[in-house]
């Protein structure tokens, strides 16, 4: 299997390269024959990746120890699913499934337009299958999947322990597709550059993609902190670390991208700042990977250092300085005779929106190099962590939380000083009032009281829009509120579905200001049978119990946490020593509530005395973390869900081209 | 008669946000206040300075239960806020024996103040460009007389009219 994995690859490689000529040379001769090529060539490199991905999975799960990369990343004893999930645990698998995901993904684009977007389309599948190239080369030369290694030991070395955790199972496939699929949309970007065709097809063509993108890292980075939650042992979720960083960046920077895409989709301007940004987008992924896998910055979720990096920083910078030759030779024809009139309008706060969003992921971008460049310019290593993130991103989040409530309710042009108030207000009132109650509840941080102020602001902005709506619709269908919601939403999912996401953001916010500012911290040793006060609950440490199999010896202790009289939980919190690679690990027990997490952690334990110590966290609000993200991913469902409306109106906009394409293309698959 | 109804919008709206204002200079105030008298711990100190065992983490946060660095450290600052040393002493002494590594935020001096000025020199540059553009597009003339979009309502109430017609 791993020569056939091999083979495969070589395949894939051949195939890409073929695929692009196929594509290019076709959309400049308009031969439908060469088109329809090209789309099988990418189809079968695919399969091919495909057949490969199958070979490795084969010899991670019949432990074969021939192969260097399961040698180094699994073992016998080591369960299924985590066999499974080690293709993605280490370097060159890791890339490999990045190649699968985006010919998958290349495959689909051109299933997708086989008879749509003809001119832009060809070139598009041709930049999508130069990325491809770069990563199938990588695995063919550079980070070999199937190397061999000898002497063939008799056991593996296992799987790192800390990716020995269900979340890792979808962290990183969710994080890669976030990645990987904003690949589409800068591929027509740059198509729609390469061709001159810079309408808003190439928008219209990789709307979905973008939004199927940010739904993907935004579940990435929340998997991700959730992992960092359970796992890691410390009570947080977030620690600012570059690879960590690195995922935000094109979070943050697609979200900018599909806020400002609005405004050309409605407006026709922003071309230039829009292929900016979905190029940035797309540059933060492969920076990000390099990152990951240069050893350039010290992180936790480093792999070893591989000697790839001088590879994706070459290919990065190539991508930039050949995506800003095109903007530039380009924007002359990109300049938009529309023009915003006045601050107050719903344009003036989208593009002050971008600005706060692409301000914080500069922040993020500086302060992550910013270690490389102390030590460049001055010879001298310092870090850059958490107390510099927090304080330069914690203003910069409360003005984004401010214009997300500001956006959608302000005028498109122009809005006067009635229609503010009218529509301002309520939420306004609602922010004070919330300040307020915070205030007399006892909370004193400006920052947190700032901060539920807006989010009860953005919430009231997003409450007065929904009850316009319902209430329009009730007078005018007559219908029930529930029903008039219901239709409210699915008539108009992209800007309703929009709003849920919004309150998406505003709940995680509230839970991280909640988990940030009020959390309490007990660290302590007691004796079995004693007990220790963390806030208002007690925590009684029963007994240790110690088991063993042929993977794992664990410690596990017993804790009875109650309030008052009342017993609330039995929690389990213990550490675990992983056999093969000789190392502990911690397991977390988490008592989660809306109100408060009671994290307890087994720090440490002494048989001979009969004592363990335990570090306790109690942190309020971090449940509204989750469901926060919860929201936004239904949110995103709603506003990707297909829009009958939508469909019409975009095929009336496509109908011309439509019909002149099908009429003069073969179907597919046909000649 | 309603508040609102007695305000005119602007003057409403005006001091509405300067409400908001000072209610969070208020606050900002009492939170310095709190923050000087807030008692010393270990965490707070240890959140400022970063692990060197690899995890890439803070002291404070330091995710191994036996690291040869941050245990150690903990214990050991624990005894200097016992003795009665300040913040900044015990900040300053790890920096002298591990050097500006072991701070996880840059200084404020020197080529450091980089860091922290170039995020929102940055924000502000972009802002500067975004206001002088907006006031070139402001002050161009208008090609011709458009009324100005409606509001919200109007909105909605053609969409769900539209809606409506097309039986959806």
């Amino acid at each position: 299997m791993a020569d056939l994995g091999k083979l495969a690859l070589a395949i894939a490689l051949i195939l890409a390269a073929y695929s692009i000529f196929a594509n290019v040379y076709g959309a400049r001769r308009n031969s439908p024959d060469f088109l329809a090529s090209a789309r099988h060539a990418i189809w079968a490199m695919c399969a091919m990746v495909t057949i490969a991905m199958a070979a490795l999975w084969n010899g991670l799960l019949t432990s074969d120890f021939t192969l260097d990369y399961v040698a180094s990343h699994s073992s016998t004893t080591l369960p299924t699913i985590y066999k499974i999930t080690s293709l993605w645990g280490g370097q060159e698998g890791s890339l490999l499934f990045w190649s699968w995901l985006l010919t998958i993904f290349t495959s689909i684009a051109a299933f997708q337009n086989r008879r749509r977007n003809p001119e832009i389309a060809p070139y598009a599948l041709a930049v999508m299958a130069v990325v491809a190239i770069f990563f199938l080369a990588m695995l063919n030369f550079v980070t070999r999947p199937f190397s061999p290694i000898s002497p063939v030991p008799v056991e593996g070395a296992d799987l790192n322990p800390l990716l020995q955790n269900y979340w890792m199972a979808i962290h990183p496939p969710s994080l890669y597709t976030g990645y990987v699929s904003s690949t589409a949309p800068f591929a027509f970007g740059a198509a729609a550059l390469i061709t001159g065709k810079l309408d808003d097809a190439w928008i219209r063509a990789t709307r979905r993609w973008a939004i199927f993108s940010w739904f993907f890292l935004t579940l990435g980075n929340l998997f991700g902190a959730r992992w960092a939650y359970e796992v890691l042992g410390w009570g947080g979720y977030w620690a600012w670390d570059p690879v960590e960083n690195a995922a935000f960046m094109p979070w943050l920077v697609m979200t900018a991208y599909l806020h400002s895409v609005m405004i050309q989709e409605r407006k026709d301007m922003l071309k230039v700042w829009n292929l900016a940004l979905i190029g940035l987008a797309f540059a933060l992924t492969i920076f990000g990977t390099f990152l990951t896998r240069s050893g350039v910055i010290s992180s936790v979720h480093s792999f070893t250092q591989s000697g790839l990096g001088p590879y994706f920083l070459s290919f990065l910078i190539v991508v930039v300085i050949a995506y800003t030759a095109l903007l530039i030779f380009r924007s002359g024809v990109l300049r938009s005779p529309a023009e915003i009139e006045s601050y107050l309008s719903r344009e003036a706060a989208f593009l002050f929106n971008n600005l706060v969003l692409v301000g914080i992921a500069f922040a993020v971008f500086w302060g992550t190099i910013f270690p490389v460049l102390s030590e460049a310019v001055r010879g001298v290593k310092i870090t850059v962590g958490p107390p510099f993130f927090n304080k330069v991103n914690g203003p910069l989040a409360l003005g984004l939380i401010f214009l997300m409530g500001v956006g959608p309710l302000i005028a498109w042009r122009r809005s006067t000083p009635a229609n503010l108030a009218r529509n301002f207000a309520i939420p306004l009132i609602l922010g004070i009032a919330t300040g307020a109650i915070v205030f007399l509840e006892g909370v004193r941080q400006w920052y947190a009281l700032s901060g539920f102020s807006l989010a009860a602001f953005v919430a009231g902005t997003i409450i007065v829009e929904f009850a316009r709506g319902i209430g329009a619709r009730r007078h005018l269908a007559g219908e029930t509120a529930a029903r008039a919601t219901a239709n409210l939403i699915a008539k108009n999912n992209r800007r309703y579905g929009g709003y849920i996401i919004h309150v998406g953001v505003i709940v995680a916010f509230a839970g991280i200001i909640g988990s940030a500012f009020f959390k309490i911290d007990v660290k302590k040793s007691v004796r079995a049978g004693e007990s220790f006060a963390v806030g208002p609950y007690s925590i009684h440490y029963l007994k240790l119990e110690e088991s063993a199999d042929a993977h794992i010896e664990s410690a596990i202790a017993q804790v009875e946490v109650t309030r008052g009289d009342e017993e609330v939980a039995l929690m389990t919190p213990g550490r675990v020593f992983y056999k093969r690679p000789q190392q502990p690990a911690t397991k977390v027990a988490i008592r989660s509530t809306p109100l408060s997490d009671l994290y307890v952690v087994l720090a440490g334990f002494d048989e001979d005395t009969n004592t363990a110590t335990f570090e306790v966290f109690l942190t309020p609000l971090v449940f509204w973390l989750w469901a926060g993200g919860l929201l936004m991913a239904i949110g995103t469902v709603i506003v990707m869900w297909p829009n009958v409306r939508e469909r019409a109106a975009i095929a009336a906009a496509l109908g011309r081209t439509a019909e002149d394409q099908i009429a003069t293309e073969p179907a597919p698959g046909g000649q | 008669m309603t508040l609102r109804a007695r305000l005119r919008p602007v003057q409403f709206l005006v001091w509405a946000v300067l409400t908001a204002c000072a209610l969070i200079l208020v606050e900002y105030s009492y939170s310095r206040q709190a923050s000087a008298g807030e008692r010393l711990t270990v965490a707070r100190i240890t959140e400022g300075l970063t692990c060197q065992c690899g995890c890439g983490l803070t002291v404070s946060n330091c995710n191994h239960p036996t690291c040869g660095f941050a245990v150690p450290l903990r214990d050991d600052i624990d005894k200097m806020i016992a003795k009665g040393m300040s913040a900044d002493q015990i900040t300053a002494f790890y920096r002298r024996k591990y050097g500006e590594k072991i701070l996880s935020a840059p200084t404020t001096e020197g080529f450091n103040l980089l860091a922290w000025i170039m995020p929102f020199a940055a924000i502000i540059a972009g802002g500067g460009l975004i206001a002088l553009r907006l006031g070139r597009w402001r002050t161009a003339p208008v090609q011709e007389a458009e009324q100005i979009v409606p509001l919200f309502d109007d909105d909605l109430r053609r969409r769900l009219e539209s809606d409506l017609k097309d039986g959806l």
